[in-house]
């Protein structure tokens, strides 16, 4: 029954990848602006232009410009960065394991410390813990990532020099952009995880386990735990997706390289088949993310499959 | 008592570990740069196909010509150059005794073989003027002409016409610039991590300086780091805390706070660009020249100097930067602020101040213009005192933010009337680039096309033989030019590079029209 449900998923990724890869496209092409400007040198002739745009094809319509693409992409070539100068394929492999590595980190941070908070908060019967629980993360929830990441630098950083104010040289340099990427993704998870725990408690079947003197760590662990991780997987699930694409503004304060900053260099330069490609990328990140979702909900919940075949 | 021991050995490690980072420090005489923020995103460093090239290029590969701030130009790897009375041949003799990084000789034929590389290259231009290279001797080489080229000594003069070793070009094609590179240059490339830092260590053989550098050997440096830091105040911030030693392109806006640090010093280096405000002749009331004369009567540069750029820079009253010999135009022409004549041409204009301190013309249209700027912090202040200058006159303009990409489309749309806009080149072939008739919308915001204008223009472009000649050219084409009133012209700005005085020692003033090898062989790292 998973595995039917599985395939059933995945084949409905198909018609989402092809309607994604339209959007993208068009949104990409339909910007003000494009890419010639950034290589025309001050001398340049206007037919100096007209040949740099007819060498990258953008004079032809943007049908056959879409499914040159595509047909590209279908034989694993990303096409060629016409402001940047590389392969794609080569700019997308150097940045992606620095947003991996940094997403990774921080999407393992705001798992584990966000779920250990919304436990806390939901079991511990104290006004003060659950309260600072709670502000933490309204706070979390509220504060804007360039802000804290400043902040972090500035106290961290510059007033302790605990950690380097930039770079991707070793562990440290990583210290504070995952600090920072992982503290709106705390307050998300520890949000989900009060919430559910605090809902699964007040089922009947607590009630039962109670009276059969059940203790209370056995009742959280065996039995709330597994009901209340519903929800949070689907969060976690769909946060896969940002891992690539939430760092944008973090590796820009913090001088890291990394798909986001890709993206945004080349965005600022309209260079199309860059931004296409990290698009794709992060598209396909948050299809991934959705997908294992779905499974995984599949998996511990065999109404969902039930409903869903 | 335990406590106090503990205390003692853990001071006593941390003394005898900073002493021994920082002896390691001084010994390996490192240093880190921070990049400009325009220099950001080169990925290649390969001189004759890059698009992009940063301040790390000029250590890698020499030129055979070096130019200073005051555009005067100087001998590298040619000690001598002579041009034919025609035009149509220069010789050059070449530099005894040059290596490449690989131990091969650099020489004439060396020379001969990387012209031909650029071929079809997007920086052909630069040696599009070259029929044909001849050797005449191992240290000699002559350039026969297509035409006169007047701008022969610029080009060579480029950072992108740094020499690339012909052997490892060949050998290592599309990869050279990426995974390695080969030129003649103070240092050798280490390592290159797009987007985030290249790595350079010193080439201990060279021994062929231009006159710009007071050290005529190898670098006092060992190693540098060239870090790309994107974010300024980030880098900034690594600049007060040791993470880079040295950081070019300081904006205005940190000069104040950087003044406040006791262990740093900026230098400023003359600018090679202008800020200004490009008046779009097609577009109501600019049609007009005297609204446009007047427009550019109404901006009090020196007061935007002092209030926008705290007195760093000058201001700027033609289009040229000062050190350019085609900037000495007649004084009559340079544009200074005279409101009252202002207001005079407007009256004249037809456009009557009205009771709300807007002028309003005889049909009651009043005199409100769209003002388009970039989305940076800088401009955008620019642009907001601008505005307020503009309103002195009666003028009321409404301030648009673009990113760089989009106002290129709205000038080719003809949709804007003002613009506040920055260039930077060094050469008077800028004129051409913003006022040809062939290039309306953009680079010509100002959407001029005169047949005056464009015999000038092509008289100074194509028909000049001497630099002589360009010079008088150019100058005849930039008063008249001005003449039109199609801009306004604002600021010169300086290029501000800040240092840690307690790390590095950097030679003041900077030689050279940017922060390249002639001053980088002079830099020490503090004892």
């Amino acid at each position: 029954m998973l595995l039917r449900y599985t395939f059933q998923r995945l084949l409905m990724l198909i018609p989402v990848s092809i309607s994604i890869s339209i959007v993208i496209f068009m949104i990409v092409h339909l910007l003000p602006g494009d890419p010639i400007d950034n290589l025309l040198r001050i001398g340049s002739s206007p037919e100096d232009r007209e040949a740099l745009v007819a060498r990258y094809g953008l004079d032809r319509s943007l049908f056959v410009q879409y499914f040159t693409w595509i047909g590209n992409l279908f034989q694993g070539d990303f096409g060629q960065a016409i402001v940047l100068r590389r392969p794609v394929i080569d700019l997308i492999g150097q940045n992606l394991p620095y947003s991996l590595v940094l997403g990774g980190l921080a999407f393992a941070f705001s798992s584990i410390v966000g779920m250990s908070l919304g436990i806390i908060s939901s079991v511990v019967r104290n006004p003060i813990i659950d309260r600072l629980v709670r502000g933490f993360i309204l706070l979390g929830s509220t504060v804007p990532g360039f802000w804290l990441a400043l902040l972090l630098i500035l106290f961290f950083a510059v007033n302790l020099r605990w950690f380097p104010v930039s770079g991707a040289g070793g562990w440290d340099s990583l210290v504070l952009p995952v600090l920072t990427i992982g503290f709106g993704g705390v307050a998300l998870v520890a949000r989900v995880t009060r919430v559910a725990l605090m809902d699964a408690r007040r089922e009947d079947f607590v009630m039962l386990l109670h009276a059969k003197g059940l203790s209370h760590n056995t009742i959280l662990f065996r039995h709330l735990m597994p009901h209340a991780l519903l929800p949070v997987v689907t969060i976690l699930a769909l946060r896969i997706g940002w891992i690539l694409g939430g760092a944008v503004t973090v590796e820009f304060v913090f001088g890291r390289p990394g798909l986001g900053s890709l993206l945004i260099r080349a965005l600022g330069q309209r260079d199309y088949p860059v931004v296409q490609g990290c698009l794709l990328m992060l598209a396909l990140a948050v299809m991934l993310g959705t997908l294992i979702g779905d499974i995984a909900q599949a998996a511990m919940d065999p109404r969902v499959r039930e409903a869903k075949t | 008592m335990r406590y106090t021991t503990k205390k003692r050995l853990i001071t006593g490690s941390a003394i005898i570990s900073a002493g021994f980072l920082f002896a390691t420090a001084s010994m390996a005489q490192e240093i880190t740069i921070a990049f400009d923020a325009g220099e950001l995103g080169s990925t290649s460093y390969n001189p004759v196909t890059a698009s992009n090239l940063n301040s790390a290029a000029s250590l890698i590969y020499d030129r055979l010509i070096e130019q200073d701030a005051d555009q005067s130009y100087h001998p590298h790897l040619a000690t001598s150059w002579e041009e034919s009375a025609d035009g149509m041949t220069w010789t050059f003799a070449l530099h005894e005794g040059v290596t490449f990084h690989d131990g091969s000789p650099f020489n004439a034929q060396s020379v001969a073989d990387w012209i031909p590389d650029f071929a079809g290259s997007d920086n052909e231009y630069l040696v599009a003027a070259i029929a044909s290279v001849d050797v005449i001797d191992d240290l000699t080489v002559r350039f026969n002409m297509e035409r006169p080229e007047p701008n022969l000594l610029y080009n060579f003069a480029s950072t992108f016409m740094g020499i690339p070793g012909p052997a490892a070009y060949e050998e290592m094609g599309e990869d050279f610039g990426v995974t390695g590179a080969v030129g003649t240059g103070p240092f050798m490339l280490e390592s290159f991590e797009i987007g985030l830092q290249t790595v350079l260590v010193r080439n201990d053989d060279y021994a062929w300086a231009s006159d710009l550098s007071e050290n005529q050997g190898a670098a006092h440096v060992q190693q540098i780091t060239f870090r790309e830091i994107p974010d300024q105040s980030t880098a900034f911030l690594e600049l007060q805390t040791g993470g880079v030693d040295l950081l070019l392109g300081v904006p205005t806006d940190f000069l104040q706070i950087l003044a406040a640090e006791p262990n740093i010093q900026v230098i400023h280096m003359p600018g090679t660009g202008i800020s200004y405000m490009p008046i779009n002749v097609t577009a109501p009331p600019f049609d007009d020249i005297l609204v446009r004369e007047a427009t550019g009567l109404a901006i009090d540069q020196p007061a935007i100097v002092a209030a926008v750029y705290n007195g760093v820079g000058a201001p700027a009253h033609n289009f040229l930067i000062s050190s350019l010999p085609e900037a000495e135009v007649n004084d009559d022409l340079n544009v200074y602020p005279d409101l009252e004549r202002a207001g005079a041409l407007l009256d004249e204009a037809g456009w009557m101040m009205g009771a709300d301190g807007v002028r309003m013309n005889a049909e009651g249209e009043s005199l409100s213009v769209d003002l388009f700027t970039a989305n940076s912090t800088e401009f955008t202040r620019l642009t907001q005192v601008v505005q307020a200058q503009l309103a002195g006159i009666g003028m009321e303009a409404t301030i648009t933010v673009f990113d760089s990409s989009t106002i290129r489309d709205e000038y080719r749309r003809n949709a804007h009337q003002l613009a506040v806009r920055a260039y930077d080149w060094n050469n008077s072939d800028i004129l051409d680039w913003f006022f040809s008739g062939t290039r309306l919308g953009y680079p010509n915001v100002s959407m001029w096309e005169d047949a005056e204008g464009q015999r000038l223009n092509d008289r100074a472009m194509t028909e000049s033989a001497t630099f002589d000649e360009r010079v008088a050219n150019f100058l005849a084409y930039h008063e008249y030019v001005l003449s039109q009133h199609l801009f306004v012209p604002i600021y010169q700005p300086t290029k501000n590079i800040a240092f840690n005085t307690d790390t590095v020692i950097i030679p003041d003033p900077v030689r050279g029209t940017r922060f390249r090898s002639q001053t980088v062989l002079d830099i020490r790292v503090v004892e």
